[in-house]
């Protein structure tokens, strides 16, 4: 049976063989994390070339139109004719911007987000690093794209703009921490911070934790929408009243790579949602028998729960930036601090029953 | 109230400040007033309830150079009794002006910020009379019957 | 923009903590403003100061057009007032110039008139709502308002040839006679539609944050609205009974049942349900004209050349999808009016943004705006 174990050994060989050829074997180690980084880059590249695909084909369909249909079979290379319009698109700057932070925000943008995939287990030993913070690790890269959107609307040089990035800084920061109390439970449970753990710690107890800790799936969820600056939560490049928000002055390549970072942060926060809440690349319990390889099922989780974010997106309206505080702080907040409460007492209670 | 009875009861109460009051063949009642007592009976109008004009409906001017006027014309509905008047004032076209009834309806604040932009009546009282449709620096006044575009359209032969 | 604007904008003082107020231009161009309208925005961080409309980029003189056209050549500059619900002021417009000159259309020509502003009524509200729930970041309606629209556009089609600017309505009566299979088609239309306004109410009226978005936001008290002299839809939802149809009617509409919708709180749910409620309304009068309409001319024999009397003139009011719509005509014995006014109610409307959007957040400017249903070509003509 083909596991994902066995795929990265074989392109690890590969990899090996070429380094012999070429007399560089001696560098194997310093070549391995270069080699590792493109391999990444190439897979979430491809990976988020398909996402754009299924938002636009999602939308269309819940919006009853087609989506694309012809650039390619089904549409397929929709994103692809996209991505060579925006590099060869003339880069419009304003003339009073400030140069260096207008430069590095979409990098930055970019980077801070491509960073979470390090700690994603995609099957079984597949992680690209297992560091045993990783819960911890991904959170705290999270908090980087706040950086990002502040200094982009702030160096555009244009109200709207910065109006865009002070939303934005204001959202993320308090939707930050829903985020990590929904996870809290979990780490309580388990009692580790890497996420290979946690998944292992799935398959041997048999259940996946949605099934126990149900809410905190729903306020991850929601915190990772409003992390991602998506729909009901995407104040900050609400098309309708600001035009672009931060971006609003940015074209071409620096548009895509703050696009690219908004699919990878969603990307990101999806996987970190499958590995701890749906079980990873563990199969569902009743359709074991398909014998299909852990990443196949790791893949069509992520998915899931993106169509998931998708639909959000179209459905509903957006929430007015006060409110939006209002629901992160007076609602969320006091709901996951009961669901810590109320895990702790369970874990006494189980304890003391043994 | 019907047409007929509305008139009886307008040249009863404002007898000597309306220089006249008619309806026309069309069945709508006109009544035209003076200079003077415009505001004092616009005001009437809008507070005696038997009369109850709330609404204005409309507040335009028409041009007769001819004549050597331009008339500003009221138009008014009564929501509780189901009537309509229409008030008119004539003004001088060499200097019009007329006084404002922007504290009787407020929705004449724009309606004559729209008159004094396209015909240039001076509104005495007006808020904040300044041109609406045609930029700040316009200097003509587009819908008098005298406008010219001098040479701005150029029309072919 | 010139000075004087700007110094009158500018007189805010600051507030002690020494902050200071953002002037934000939601400039001509602009996906929310539906149309050419610019709004000067004071803003202290998120909250409104002050609002100034600043009118006038879709000025096109209309009405000083209209008065070197003859009466049946101004019908087709009536389209333009309103394009979003061009049968309206096309109604109005022949309306006030038949009344003036003292023509009466024959009775199939006023059904097929009723059938075919109630239509538009329809049409006009599935725009208003889709672009409404498009502003607040409900993207999805919009297309389902479109997908029922075009099928609304294709009966229009089907009878006088044009999508948006129909032309049809003319002084006397009706351009063209509409086809056999109009009939069954406007039928097999509206039950569908009934199916569909359930789906709409699903997705938005109960919606959690739909409601936060618009319940309590822009409250017209309607004392205010009516000095202010707001109409229509705005109005009622405020719970002020002001419909055209019913105080002053014209066509048949005393001849037809139905209700008019009112509000009770005056703030944009109200408003916004006012409106769903008139789409319920229009389907019932379609069907009702549909089941009484029998054949006949569509057309009054009128002079070949329409001159109205010297020292003519009328006003006319009708209910068109966006509030009262007035026509004031003048006439001066000759072919072509004196004067033309076209009465609309978005102008008024629009009126009170100021006032109404005080102390709220900018985001709830896009709400109020979209609530008011206003279009721009009306506001400037």
């Amino acid at each position: 049976m083909i596991t994902g174990e066995k795929i990265v050994q074989w392109i690890a060989g590969l990899v090996h063989w070429i380094y012999g050829v070429f007399h560089i074997s001696n560098y194997a180690n310093l070549l391995d994390i270069v080699v590792e980084a493109v391999v990444m880059f190439a897979f979430v590249a491809v990976f988020v070339m398909f996402l754009v695909w299924m938002e636009r084909k999602v939308s269309a369909h819940m919006q009853s139109r087609i989506g694309p249909n012809r650039v390619g079979p089904l549409g397929l290379f929709q994103t692809l004719a996209d991505a060579i319009k925006l590099t060869i698109k003339e880069d419009v700057k304003p003339v009073h911007r400030d140069k260096i932070p207008y430069f590095i925000a979409p990098i930055v943008a970019f980077v801070a987000t491509f960073m979470g995939l390090v700690v994603i287990p995609f099957d079984q030993g597949v992680v690209v690093q297992d560091l045993n913070v990783g819960v911890l690790y991904v959170i705290a890269i999270t908090g980087f794209t706040v950086i990002a959107i502040l200094t982009a609307g702030w160096s555009s040089n244009n109200k709207y703009a910065l109006l865009g990035g002070f939303r934005s800084a204001a959202q993320i920061v308090s939707y930050e921490v829903p985020l990590v109390l929904s996870l809290v439970p979990i780490i309580m449970i388990t009692g580790k911070l890497s996420l290979n753990a946690i998944v292992l710690y799935q398959q041997q107890a048999g259940y996946w934790f949605v099934t126990i800790q149900f809410i905190a799936f729903i306020i991850f969820l929601t915190s990772a929408t409003a992390e991602a600056n998506r729909a009901p939560f995407d104040i900050p490049e609400a098309e309708s009243e600001l035009i672009g928000g931060f971006h609003t002055e940015y074209s071409g390549v620096k548009f895509a790579m703050f696009f690219l970072g908004e699919y990878i942060a969603m990307v990101v926060s999806a996987s970190v949602a499958t590995a701890v809440f749906l079980g990873g690349w563990l199969p569902l319990p009743f359709l074991h028998f398909l014998h299909l390889p852990g990443f196949v099922w790791y893949i069509s989780k992520v998915l899931f729960v993106i169509y998931l974010i998708m639909a959000f997106r179209w459905t509903f309206p957006r929430l007015r930036v006060d409110q939006l505080m209002d629901f992160g702080w007076k609602v969320l907040i006091p709901i996951s601090i009961l669901n810590i409460l109320g895990t702790g007492l369970a874990i006494l209670i189980n304890q003391g029953m043994k | 109230m019907n047409m007929d009875e509305l008139k009886a009861k307008i040249e009863a109460d404002f007898k000597g400040h309306i220089l006249s009051a008619f309806i026309t063949p069309q069945k709508e009642l006109i009544v035209i007033l003076e200079l003077e007592s415009y505001l004092s009976v616009c005001q009437k109008l809008h507070d005696i309830p038997e009369y109850g004009f709330q609404h204005l409906s409309c507040l335009t001017a028409v041009d007769y150079p001819k004549e050597n006027k331009i008339t500003i014309v009221n138009h008014l509905w009564s929501y509780q009794h189901a009537h309509q008047l229409t008030v008119k004032l004539d003004t001088v076209r060499d200097y019009p002006k007329a006084p404002t009834v922007e504290n009787i309806w407020k929705s004449a604040n724009w309606f004559e910020r729209e008159v004094f932009d396209l015909y240039g009546i001076t509104f005495e009282g007006h808020s904040d009379l300044r041109r609406i449709m045609m930029p700040d620096d316009y200097q003509k006044y587009p819908l008098r019957k005298d406008f010219s575009d001098d040479g701005f359209i150029i029309k072919p032969n | 923009m010139t000075d004087l604007l700007l110094s009158q904008i500018r007189t805010g003082q600051e507030s002690q903590f020494g902050t200071d107020e953002y002037v934000v231009n939601l400039g001509p161009q602009h996906p929310s403003t539906h149309g050419v309208l610019r709004l000067i925005v004071r803003l202290d961080g998120e909250t409104v100061k002050q609002t100034t409309p600043v009118l006038g980029y879709l000025h096109r003189s209309i009405e000083k057009i209209c008065e070197n056209r003859t009466y049946p050549q101004c019908i087709t500059y009536t389209d333009r007032v309103d394009y979003v619900s061009a049968m309206s002021v096309n109604l109005a417009f022949a309306l006030a110039a038949e009344k003036l000159m003292g023509i009466e259309a024959p009775p199939r020509a006023q059904w097929l008139r009723m059938i075919m502003v109630e239509l538009q009524r329809i049409a006009s509200h599935l725009l208003w709502m889709g672009s409404f729930a498009g502003d607040l970041g409900a993207l999805t309606p919009l297309l389902y308002g479109m997908r029922e629209r075009e099928r609304i556009i294709d009966l229009f089609e089907m009878t006088c040839g044009q999508r948006l600017t129909y032309n049809y309505i003319r002084i006397g009566g009706v351009m063209i006679d509409i086809l056999p299979e109009f009939v069954s088609k406007c039928r097999a239309f509206l039950d569908y539609f009934e199916k569909c306004m359930e789906e709409y109410e699903e997705l938005l009226t109960y919606n959690p944050i739909f409601l936060e978005r618009t319940k309590g936001v822009a409250v017209i008290d309607p004392e205010k609205g009516i000095n202010a002299g707001v109409t229509g839809p705005a109005l009622r939802g405020s719970g002020v009974s002001c419909d055209v149809r019913k105080q002053q009617p014209y066509l048949y509409y005393e001849q037809i049942k139905f209700t008019e919708a009112l509000g009770t709180d005056g703030d944009c749910w109200s408003r916004y349900r006012v409106r769903m409620d008139e789409m319920k309304e229009s389907v019932s009068i379609v069907r009702q004209c549909l089941d009484r309409i029998e054949p006949g001319p569509i057309e009054a024999k009128t002079p070949p050349v329409l001159k109205a009397p010297a020292g003519s003139e009328i006003y006319y009011r009708i209910e068109s999808s966006r509030g009262e719509m007035g026509i004031y005509l003048v006439g001066d014995g000759s072919a072509k009016p004196w004067k033309a006014k076209f009465r609309c109610a978005s102008f008024n409307n629009i009126y009170l943004l100021d006032e109404l959007t005080r102390g709220w957040k900018l985001a709830d400017i896009m709400a109020t705006l979209g609530s008011l249903d206003m279009i721009v070509p009306e506001v400037d003509r």
